[in-house]
């Protein structure tokens, strides 16, 4: 079965406003991804990764070249729309909110995107529970919880509105090996039992081995 | 709706930020209300003062321009009253032309006749009587002739000569009679008592301002009726009531009476009497009667001459000026001019004034510092929840749904700190506002004693006592003014509205700080900061 692409890059090049003519971070990117499958973009610090995972999920908007969601380019949508619908990030820091408790943090992101679910409480402790933790997490305070717990809760809240898309900037970065084993799972999973497209900026190995695909950004000279 | 209830979970979650946030505010908001209340209280006493104490003018005798006429010294006493005789009053006519003025909002006019009554004993202390001289001169003349002997110097009798030499001695007794010419001011009261005539209920403004109350009976509403009130004093020193009748005699003319039935008897609230040693009121020999009656009394003999006494109602302060030049340019003569009690009644609340100057100064200052400090505080609050900002920014929320999530907070803790504000600020202004008053009234009897004391004299001078109050001194024509000596400030509904005004505009100077700064932070790279 022919997997549908919903993202594409075509010859995309970046360079910091600040740079010079020629300095460019990111230079002829041209890649595809599709759904139900992960990817990972590799690569040495510096190489470019967080920065193409922002202009990917339309945080930065600076760029030459095209970047395609379903045909559509990103410089033609609403970025704030995209990102509240369409992809979910999930970040190395997890950039959950402090002053909210797991499921709040969830319920915040399904109002932001206007998700149209009766009891949204409920498909919150369901999500908390398919990533893999138990009810009673649902009522703490973020900062009441380990890395590994709030990295499910930060998976958690990106699938909260069911979006095509799940980008994730070194979500392992600050985990034991066998944490990160377990988030893998959950994003295999997610691609290829729910047909999400898992974008990961790694620069694991580990991570490289569990994913369908490996990009790797080399640092220009 | 989630902003809402976002904004509300933030509230309780950072309860140390926003306690800090709403005491700065319910500070600002305290001195606002007793500010606001004290400035508004003032406002009020100041309209409802003048709105009681409407301005009035009326027209009197230049005295420094008719002074001047006889400075020169060429007159003699007799010329000169004989020319102020020769004065023409203002008459009836002349006030109606000049009472049609757009810069009036009404004019009344009232007669003063004086009269004597028959079988009444007048209210006065005073026992001196007018007594002719009479003087003997005697001369003694001694003449020396010849052949005269004997006689003990009795003078001659006969005028025959006896023909011998002597001297003889003439006393001769002239007594004279010295005639007592009165040269009067036929302007002044000739009469023991003072007919007032007045054309209605509302020109009655001693009345109508509480100087004068009736204890007995009532004014009659008949202004065409020969009735009257008295005073107190004079019903009581010739056992007179309502329903006993007066009889009024003409003072240039014996056989002219008229007969006025008493229908009230009125009593002077306020001491018009400025010399303690008076026995009785300046009002005590005052009979209140209606302009009809005065009229049918002056028709019965041409001599007598009525003083027509006219108040202007002036529309406002700036009016006054405007109004003595268009009487002028009427044709009022030189001798006249127009007086109006417009310092009095700036005077009597310049006190008021002056802490209503200093609470709008205060309100401005407090306004200014408490914006200046509120925008510190949400800058700071900004820069703390920069991340939140951008976690928020991340997962897709508008700048404008931050912006107003951060609004909506800061109204929030806004309103609930004024409302707090408010209540201390209540409690606190009649206490605040009347130490300020005492202090201004404490700073003008200083001054008015200093003044006192230059001319000799003791703290009598003060402006601000109950009965050495120059507002309380008679004016003549127009009204008398009272001292405003307190301030009731309350934290009324317009008060309120204008501390949620208050409110609203330095949440609006907060959150501007906060859209700015929302707009201004990009989401990737608070993030990248944090990580």
């Amino acid at each position: 079965m022919i997997k549908e692409t919903v993202l594409s890059l075509k010859d995309v090049n970046y360079r910091y406003k600040d740079a010079k003519k020629d300095e460019y971070v990111l230079r002829d990117i041209n890649y595809g991804f599709k759904k139900g499958k992960t990817y990972a973009i590799k690569g040495r610090s510096g190489s470019g990764k967080t920065t193409l995972l922002s202009l990917i999920s339309g945080l930065e908007k600076n760029y030459e070249g095209e970047i395609r969601y379903k045909n559509r380019s990103l410089k033609r949508m609403d970025l704030d729309n995209y990102r509240s619908k369409n992809i979910g990030i999930v970040f190395q820091s997890y950039n959950l909110l402090p002053h909210l408790t797991a499921l709040e943090n969830i319920v915040l992101s399904m109002d932001v995107s206007k998700v149209k679910v009766k009891d949204k409480k409920k498909l919150a402790s369901k999500l908390v529970e398919e990533v893999g933790l138990d009810s009673s997490m649902n009522n703490r305070r973020i900062l009441k919880l380990s890395g590994g717990e709030q990295q499910r809760i930060a998976i958690a809240r990106s699938l909260s509105y069911n979006p095509e898309i799940i980008l994730a900037d070194e979500p392992t970065g600050n985990l034991d090996r066998e944490t990160e084993n377990e988030i893998m799972k959950i994003f295999n999973t997610l691609a290829h039992e729910q047909d999400k497209c898992i974008i990961i900026v790694t620069h694991s190995q580990n991570v490289c081995d569990s994913v369908d695909e490996v990009y790797e950004l080399k640092k220009r000279k | 709706m989630f902003i809402f209830k976002n904004a509300l979970v933030s509230i309780t979650r950072n309860k140390g930020r926003n306690i800090l946030i709403a005491l700065i505010i319910m500070v600002i908001a305290a001195a606002c209300a007793v500010t606001l209340a004290i400035r508004e209280s003032a406002e009020k006493i100041i309209g409802s003062y003048e709105e009681q104490n409407k301005i009035e003018a009326t027209i009197s005798l230049d005295r420094n321009n008719l002074m001047s006429e006889f400075k020169d010294g060429e007159k003699s006493p007799e010329e000169m009253i004989n020319s102020f005789n020769n004065i023409e009053s203002v008459s009836e006519d002349e006030i109606k032309t000049y009472g049609e003025s757009e810069y009036l909002s009404g004019y009344y006019y009232t007669y003063d006749l004086s009269v004597n009554a028959k079988d009444i004993q007048e209210a006065t202390d005073s026992l001196v009587k007018e007594t002719t001289t009479t003087e003997t001169e005697s001369t003694t003349k001694t003449e020396k002739f010849g052949n005269f002997s004997g006689d003990m110097g009795m003078p001659p009798m006969g005028g025959g000569s006896s023909g011998s030499s002597g001297s003889r001695t003439t006393i001769d007794r002239k007594t004279t009679t010295k005639k007592t010419e009165k040269i009067f001011n036929e302007k002044a009261e000739s009469g023991a008592f003072t007919l007032t005539g007045y054309n209605s209920y509302d020109d009655m403004k001693d009345f109508v301002n509480g100087n004068y109350t009736i204890t007995s009976g009532e004014v009659s509403g008949d202004f065409d009726s020969d009735t009257c009130v008295i005073s107190e004093e004079l019903a009581t020193l010739n056992n007179l009531e309502v329903g006993s009748k007066i009889t009024i005699v003409d003072p240039k003319d014996e056989s002219k009476t008229y007969e006025l039935e008493i229908t009230g008897i009125y009593k002077e609230n306020t001491d018009s009497s400025s010399d303690m040693g008076k026995m009785f009121t300046n009002s005590a020999n005052k009979i209140i009667t209606n302009a009809n009656f005065v009229k049918k009394v002056l028709a019965g003999n041409s001599n007598l001459k009525a003083t027509l006494t006219p108040t202007f109602i002036v529309k406002d302060s700036e009016s006054v000026e405007k109004f003595s030049e268009e009487v002028k340019e009427k044709g009022l003569s030189t001798r006249y001019e127009v007086t109006s009690n417009v310092e009095e009644i700036k005077n009597a609340t310049e006190s008021v004034k002056n802490v209503r100057v200093f609470a709008t100064t205060f309100l401005i200052i407090t306004l200014v510092i408490g914006g200046v400090v509120l925008i510190v505080i949400n800058m700071i609050n900004i820069r703390e929840r920069r991340y939140e900002i951008g976690v928020l920014r991340t997962i897709g929320m508008k700048k404008s749904k931050v912006a107003a999530q951060f609004i909506i907070e800061l109204l929030i803790v806004c309103i609930g700190s004024l409302s707090l504000g408010a209540v201390a600020g209540s409690f606190a202004s009649v206490p605040v506002a009347n130490s300020l008053l005492e202090s201004e009234i404490k700073n003008a009897n200083s001054k008015y004693e200093n003044i006192s004391n230059n001319f000799g004299g003791g703290p009598s001078m003060s402006p601000m006592g109950e009965n050495n109050n120059p507002g309380n001194a008679p004016s003549f024509g127009v009204a008398r003014v009272n001292k405003v000596d307190n301030i009731n400030a309350v934290v009324d509904l317009k008060v309120l509205a204008e501390l949620l005004g208050i409110g609203l505009f330095l949440t609006f100077i907060g959150s501007l700080v906060s859209m700015i700064s929302i707009s201004r932070f990009s989401p990737l790279t608070i993030l990248k900061e944090r990580s």
